[in-house]
């Protein structure tokens, strides 16, 4: 095949996986509230910058801006912390519990989340955390990901350098946090990654924990949003941007550490 | 060696809340879906296979299980075929290939709802996709494509293929690239033709990668929701209701929890079925492990 008709395809596909793309941000600066930004618009004729301030005035907007934020950051180093020190016991643990409870990660990871919708509510409406940020940060800490990749990451390091270190005195705590800490950090960046860009985008857990709007996080806010009797679609299009940038600011900076992030855990070491 | 009580001291708190939310919800599903749990009145008592009964007979449930299985069959094999062609297309010397891959992969890492609502615009009366529609010469649904029950599902299955494919197009490039350069010379000293290259020596080669593919895109789909919800609450008339959101209808619109708790283990032990039968025939993957 010559180069020529590789590029044409590369160039058609390019087209259609940018379009819906470049649309949310001519629709985020469309003039006209009252309609869906029409076929005529490919291009923002007369662009409504305002849109993207506007937006923060919407009710709740900001305040969901924040609990995303918020929620995605202590999940992300929550699940950072257990799964060093779960990984770590997991690693070096003799006997038969350390498989035992890997067989066990593994098939939680095989279930299908939605078999947690139900039981989960029923769980935490008794506990009385319907609403509370409890409910949207405590479950989502202990993901079973985390743990499995750390543990296969920690595993695949010698144990020479915590026996040297034993043997010359070293606490325990120091060991895992001065010594497989630091050596840890390619998996630490794989759970990072996973673990955020997951819970920032996430929706169905987060929209049935929370009735309330103030609890919303941003995707399940932009949801409830478009359920309005009279959608101003651009500005439900600029909000939708707006959640959209820090992705593409993070994924624009660590392009490389994000594609090996996910890529990783698909190949066994 | 790892002391036991230090070991234990950093393994219990993890160990108590993944018992608390994940290990305890997956069996207390399972002990609900035989009662007729519901919060309006809370009832514990085990009331047998009813439910799974009522299940059999449910029309709205085998609509729901219907629509699931046409969009799963009709979209993991154009995402996986897509992702594939993609992938080998950008595993040669190509002038901007970074940025290609960058371009392809940046939908799937957009929230599912930023992208149902931009769809939800394109696919509207009088949006882009009609027009191009009409422009091709054919009638675009007067309502609007989500508006018909004869295209709301196929074009929320499009969307999603849209939104699946750099994802695995990530995983397969990553799978090429591992590939022993070997196997590209012997195919070269044998004269293999492109064609047969692929089938025989590439195709074979990314085997295990394509089981690991097909098994996650599965689970995924199979889960289908955001999208549902988002774009169509599951009309018209239920053409576009989804196992997950008949789940979440009846659970937490209609809080029959029960009776949702046996919807949901019935759609595991579907996911766990065809998963299995992918696993056999694609073979127990060498290299798999997720």
């Amino acid at each position: 095949m010559n180069r020529m008709v590789i590029y044409v395809v590369l160039v058609a596909a390019l087209a259609s996986m940018l379009f819906p793309l470049w649309y949310l941000v001519v629709g985020a600066l469309s003039n006209n509230p009252l309609v869906l930004p029409g076929a005529g618009d490919l291009w923002p004729k007369d662009p409504r910058w305002s849109n993207f301030s506007d937006v923060w005035q919407i009710a709740h907007f900001p305040r969901a801006v924040i609990n995303s934020i918020a929620i995605a950051l202590t999940v992300t180093a929550g699940n950072l912390l257990f799964a060093l020190m779960t990984g770590y016991a997991l690693a070096r643990g003799r006997g038969r519990w350390p498989k035992l409870w890997m067989a066990t990660i593994l098939g939680v990871m095989m279930m299908p989340a939605h078999v947690l919708i139900i039981p989960l509510f029923i769980e935490l409406n008794t506990f009385g955390w319907i609403d509370s940020y409890a409910a949207l940060i405590v479950p989502f800490l202990v993901s079973p990901i985390a743990v499995f990749i750390m543990r296969q990451y920690i595993a695949s390091i010698p144990s020479e350098l915590e026996d040297a270190a034993r043997v010359d005195g070293a606490s325990e705590s120091f060991i895992l946090f001065k010594i497989v800490a630091p050596l840890c950090k390619p998996a630490m960046a794989v759970v990072a990654i996973q673990v955020f860009l997951l819970n920032w985008n996430t929706f169905l857990f987060p929209f049935i924990f929370t009735t309330r709007p103030e609890m919303r996080t941003l995707p399940v806010a932009l949801a409830f949003f478009q359920g309005f009797q009279q959608v101003n679609w651009p500005h439900l299009l600029a909000a939708s941007t707006l959640a959209t940038i820090p992705i593409l600011i993070v994924f624009l900076f660590f392009q490389r550490q994000i594609i090996s992030g996910l890529t990783a855990g698909a190949f066994k070491e | 060696m790892l002391r036991k009580r230090f070991s234990a001291l950093l393994f219990t708190p993890w160990a108590i809340t993944f018992g608390l939310f994940w290990l305890f919800p997956i069996l207390f599903a399972l002990y609900l879906s035989f009662t007729h749990y519901t919060p309006l009145q809370p009832d514990f008592e085990i009331t047998g296979t009813d439910n799974y009964v009522r299940l059999m007979g449910d029309v709205d449930f085998w609509q729901s299980v219907r629509n699931t299985v046409i969009f799963v069959v009709g979209t993991v094999p154009f995402t996986t075929g897509l992702a594939l062609g993609l992938a080998l297309l950008l595993n040669s010397k190509i002038r901007g290939r970074g940025f290609f891959r960058a371009a392809y992969f940046f939908p799937s890492l957009t929230a599912l709802v930023v992208v149902a609502l931009v769809w939800t615009s394109l696919y509207a009366r009088g949006g882009v996709l009609s027009a191009l529609v009409s422009w091709i010469g054919l009638t675009p649904p007067a309502h609007g494509f989500l508006m018909s029950v004869s295209t709301a599902l196929p074009a929320i299955m499009l969307m999603d293929i849209w939104a699946a494919i750099g994802y695995y197009m990530l995983l397969y490039l990553a799978a090429l690239q591992a590939l022993p350069t070997s196997y590209f010379e012997t195919a070269r000293l044998l004269n293999a033709s492109r064609m047969q290259t692929l089938r025989l020596v590439i195709w074979p080669a990314l085997r295990p990668m394509t089981l690991l593919i097909l098994v996650l895109n599965t689970i995924k789909s199979f889960q289908v929701f955001v999208e549902v919800y988002v774009m169509t609450r599951g009309g018209p008339l239920g053409s576009t209701r989804t196992m997950v959101y008949y789940i979440y209808d009846q659970g937490l619109v209609k809080f029959d929890m029960g009776y949702a708790s046996a919807a949901a283990y019935a759609l595991f032990v579907l996911i766990a079925v065809v998963a299995l039968f992918q696993a056999r025939r694609f073979g127990f993957g060498e290299e798999i492990a997720v």
